[in-house]
């Protein structure tokens, strides 16, 4: 059998295993991040490999998982969140019995994002799903002894495991009626389905429930918050920068190959989906007093737009979500790392512990106003290159009979605006509040690692933000590969 | 190889951005760079004002490049009559503010650094003929005015700075939908994705009466809260109560016109029709804009807070002169942006100046500031005058031609903006009575009065220099702006 497809997911497989033999030979936490770190270049470096020799599309096993645009890409994105994490980590844990088993963790859940990308089959792909999700219960509970920690892990278990039981569930219906569970196969057999239609809508209602868990939809997100702020924050930015992004990559797969031929039947329920996401998201950040809870709602108002490529479903909606999906990734990542960089030095998660913050450290704060402006989408950052492909989608994909789909353009328009006044609201206090009298004043000593960490974050916006084309270019092949 | 002259402006803009910004350490130095970077525009700006061939029309100096091809956006810039008086007085500001601004002394690194930013801003917005690409330096200004506000401001300007932000950036997002509507129109006509001001504009005048209706109410919206227009405004005298001086003469004397200049470079020639119908909402919004904005400044005792007022109305002339759609009322409108800008630029500094020798700006606090600082209450009443609309000055000039294309247009309608006049000079008259003659007050330390420093003094002088110039040849101005405006009276039906 051909391995070739295989290699990224095979490399990040071989150094999870091997991470905790390692560690019986050196216990060094840095020693460990280095190793963890490599694998993960090494899998990239078999990406570029593809991009670069033009592969083109490459099936393993008969085409159970594929490697192509579209799978290559996501796999870029997942790994170099992962990179991201694990060059934060190596400070952020230090000290911390388990480091092992902690990459460890880290590297199984990016093979199973990896192949929920490559995947074409429902079985694979929820066996994926799984591989992330129980390496993620256990890394939100990484320190064992925090409350708060075991509150977020025990919510995020049961609350994953319900939504795993909802997805299998209309899997099963949609095997049983169809007899496949191959999606392009379903889409056949969806497309010429006479009978079990109700079968089907079944099933459909249970995957929009268990992918909705996944990507913290509304109504189905309230765990995402207290998760997100009870983890470690650099596994915050893990869940948030990369597993939710995975549910978008089953969405995708379900919705718009699986599903297509039925689209009229769905499109408008994930519309509203949208539509409610993003405002509920937006207007529960707006008071948020502690700053992961406010990133936790932003994401959640993030994934209401990314649900809109999913509603529109054309080629150039599905685009702008992926590149929506890549810039998102590093935003949101490189805030939640800046969170967990300063928690290292005593700044705390609430907000106002951000007073005067430009004074202790300029890089911080600029890094931190770089990423939230261009969460609001003010140009010329990424963010606002990707909304802009995004919102303009349903405007391009305007049939007659879905003229109200232009909608979808204006809410996320308005919430974008709304949105500038909970990011604005930190800027406002890293730069223009005076430090709290009596708080120390002196300059920040910030891990080298960490700083690292979150200048390729900043790198990554604003040279996207600035010379977009490329991204999109990526993301436009990725799109085309996902409807090939 | 031509020189790109205005690549060259913004470019000069970004790298003195960057370089000031590193000289942390040194705030002296921090100063000079500043200088020299706000100094380099202006001289390409004049150089660019003698090569500019006035008769010619259309848009020079152009340069375009592909930026991301797969969306039809492309880096164009160009100027034509009506932008080339606002870049030169863009960079004119920037060098003056920076002068200006010799005496902040805390953070100076940033906040020379975040002028210049301004200034690639303000001048990518005059000079982009994309629409794309005039949105994104339209955005690019807002964040350093947000600081200069939220960082060097008066005591409340936490809530200054985000309401600015988020107000004109609300409206921004609006103008962005509507130019994402043109660009999907326009596509469907010319077969092709562009955001190009003269692709678009080239088809503008078969857009469908009713998207044009809408779309210009979008764009007007975007423009009109940017202007501001009454009842739109309230940002305004909020962000300049609280600005530092340099923001506020940045804010009034170029900002506001960034709302302007979008109406007639972006709203008019897109949807000419649209402007049609909207003709009258324009007249309407104009006057009272004019008439409010003079009456409320009668009741202001905060100086600043008056000259922000003023401003309203003053740029309400320039909308009403846009809203003849004769090409006298639009020349004179862009007349008019152009004389604010000097006119405003000196009032706000000399505001700067009352509140930094006498410790407030509350008029009835002050008094009998002319027999302790005679000079700076020269630059005063010439602003004050020249605001007022005396004749031998810019102000007068503009005023008078909106007004006679006002007659021409609308008829005895012309009564209700003129009265704006005798207001306008209640409350110059009274403000300067009150603040500058008279007994000296006791309620400020008199003994300490000094008049203007060198770095406040010539960026004024040479302001009031500029005014009485133009007032009394403003043909110097015209000549750039008359030529210029044969396209978009033409989309505009030539009335």
């Amino acid at each position: 059998m051909d391995y070739t497809a295989l290699y990224p997911e095979i490399i990040v497989a071989l150094f999870a295993l091997a991470l905790p033999a390692v560690n019986l030979l050196l216990k060094d936490n840095k020693f460990l991040a280095a190793v963890s770190l490599s694998g993960v270049g090494l899998s990239m470096l078999a990406l570029v490999m593809y991009y670069v020799e033009g592969l083109g599309p490459l099936a393993f096993d008969n085409g159970l998982l594929v490697l192509d645009d579209f799978s290559a890409l996501f796999m870029m994105i997942f790994l170099a969140v992962a990179f991201v994490v694990i060059l934060a980590s190596a400070k952020y844990i230090e000290g911390e019995k388990h480091a092992a088993e902690y990459y460890s963790l880290i590297l199984l859940a990016t093979v199973g994002m990896m192949l929920v990308a490559a995947s074409t089959d429902l079985f694979v792909l929820y066996i994926g799903i799984e591989i992330t999700s129980l390496s993620s219960y256990a890394l939100v509970a990484f320190r064992k002894k925090d409350i708060k920690g075991a509150e977020a892990a025990t919510k995020y278990f049961i609350f994953g495991g319900i939504s795993s039981a909802f997805t299998l569930f209309g899997i099963s219906l949609v095997y049983g009626v169809t007899g496949t569970t191959s999606f392009s196969e379903i889409g056949a057999a969806v497309a010429t389905l006479d009978a079990y239609k109700e079968m089907i809508w079944l099933a459909l209602v249970m995957v929009i429930v268990g992918f909705g868990f996944k990507v913290a939809m509304v109504p189905f997100h309230s765990w995402a918050p207290d998760v997100y702020e009870g983890a470690p924050t650099t596994i915050t930015a893990l869940l948030a920068a990369g597993s939710k992004k995975m549910g978008f990559v089953a969405m995708f797969k379900f919705f718009l190959i699986a599903m297509l031929a039925i689209k009229a039947d769905w499109e408008i329920v994930v519309a509203v989906l949208a539509i409610v996401t993003m405002t509920v998201g937006n207007l529960a950040a707006l008071n948020q007093t502690s700053i992961k809870r406010m990133l936790a709602y932003s994401s959640i108002a993030q994934a209401g737009y990314i649900l809109i490529a999913v509603a529109v479903g054309t080629e150039y909606a599905v685009t702008g979500g992926i590149f929506h999906i890549l810039t998102h990734a590093f935003m949101k990542g490189g805030a939640f790392i800046i969170v967990a960089t300063l928690t290292t030095v005593a700044i705390g998660e609430r907000i106002s512990d951000y007073k005067g913050l430009a004074k202790r450290s300029n890089f911080m704060a600029f890094s931190m106003t770089v990423l939230l402006f261009s969460l609001a989408g003010i140009p010329p950052l990424a963010g606002f290159a990707s909304k802009v492909v995004l919102f303009s989608s349903p405007i391009m994909g305007t049939v007659d009979g879905s003229e109200w789909m232009v909608w979808l353009a204006v809410a996320g328009i308005i919430n974008s605006a709304i949105s500038l006044y909970y990011y604005a609201r930190v800027v406002k206090y890293m730069y223009v509040d005076e430090l709290e009298e009596g708080a120390p004043s002196e300059k920040l000593k910030l891990p080298r690692s960490m700083v690292a960490a979150v200048a390729i974050c900043v790198v990554a916006i604003i040279g996207i933000g600035v010379f977009p084309e490329y991204f999109i270019q990526l993301c436009q092949n990725a799109a085309q590969a996902l409807f090939a | 190889m031509e020189i790109p002259i205005l690549s060259l402006m913004l470019l000069v803009s970004l790298v003195g951005a960057v370089v000031t910004f590193s000289m942390g350490k040194n705030p002296k130095m921090a100063k000079i760079s500043a200088l020299v970077f706000s100094a380099i525009p202006m001289v390409l700006a004049l150089f660019m004002l003698t090569e500019y061939v006035q008769t010619a029309g259309g848009y020079q100096f152009k340069e375009s490049f592909t930026w991301i091809e797969s969306l039809g956006i492309s880096y164009i810039l160009g100027v034509d009559g009506i932008s080339v008086p606002m870049v030169f007085l863009t960079t004119l500001l920037v060098f003056l503010a920076v002068i200006f601004s010799w005496d902040v002394d805390h953070r100076t690194n940033q906040f020379m650094a975040l002028l210049l930013v301004l200034e690639l801003g303000v001048l990518g917005v005059f000079m982009a003929l994309d629409y794309f690409l005039f949105y994104v330096f339209w955005e690019v200004v807002l964040i350093p005015m947000y600081f200069l506000i939220g960082v060097w401001g008066g005591p409340r300007r936490a809530y200054a700075s985000i309401k600015f932000f988020i107000y004109t950036h609300v409206a921004s997002l609006v103008m962005l939908l509507g130019i994402f509507a043109l660009y999907f129109e326009a596509a469907s006509f010319n077969g092709f994705y562009s955001f190009g001001m003269e692709d678009i504009n080239a088809v503008s005048p078969m857009f469908g009466m009713t998207f044009q209706i809408i779309v210009f109410g979008a764009l007007f919206f975007g423009f009109a809260v940017k202007m501001p227009s009454f009842p739109f405004h309230t940002w305004l005298p909020d962000a300049h109560v609280e600005a530092p001086t340099a923001g506020s003469v940045l804010l009034a004397g170029l900002l506001l016109k960034m709302g302007s200049y979008g109406i007639i470079r972006v709203a008019f020639p897109a949807l000419p029709d649209g402007a049609h119908e909207w003709q009258w909402v324009m007249v309407i919004l104009a006057i009272l804009s004019i008439v409010y904005g003079a009456i409320m400044c009668i009741a202001q005792k905060d100086l600043k807070k008056m000259v922000a007022y003023s401003s309203i109305s003053h740029m309400g002339i320039v909308m009403l002169g846009f809203a003849t759609f004769t090409e006298i009322g639009i020349a004179a409108g862009v007349f008019q942006m152009f004389a604010h800008g000097l006119i405003t630029a000196v009032l706000f500094m000399m505001c700067g100046v009352v509140q930094h020798k006498a410790g407030t700006r509350n008029i009835p606090r002050l008094g009998g500031l002319a027999a302790k600082m005679p000079l700076a209450a020269t630059f005063m009443m010439i602003g004050f005058m020249a605001s007022l609309g005396l004749p031998g000055m810019v102000g007068f000039v503009a005023e008078f031609s909106v007004m006679t294309a006002t007659f021409d247009a609308f008829g005895w309608l012309l009564l209700i903006p003129v009265t704006s006049i005798a207001f306008t000079a209640a409350y110059y008259i009274w403000a300067m009575q009150r603040t500058l003659f008279g007994p000296l007050t006791k309620e400020i330390d008199t003994d300490h009065l000094h008049d203007v420093n060198w770095y406040e003094a010539l960026p004024l002088a040479v302001l009031c220099g500029l005014i009485v110039l133009f007032g009394m040849l403003p043909a110097l101005v015209f000549d750039y702006i008359r030529p210029a405006l044969g396209t978009v009276l033409g989309l505009l039906g030539g009335i």
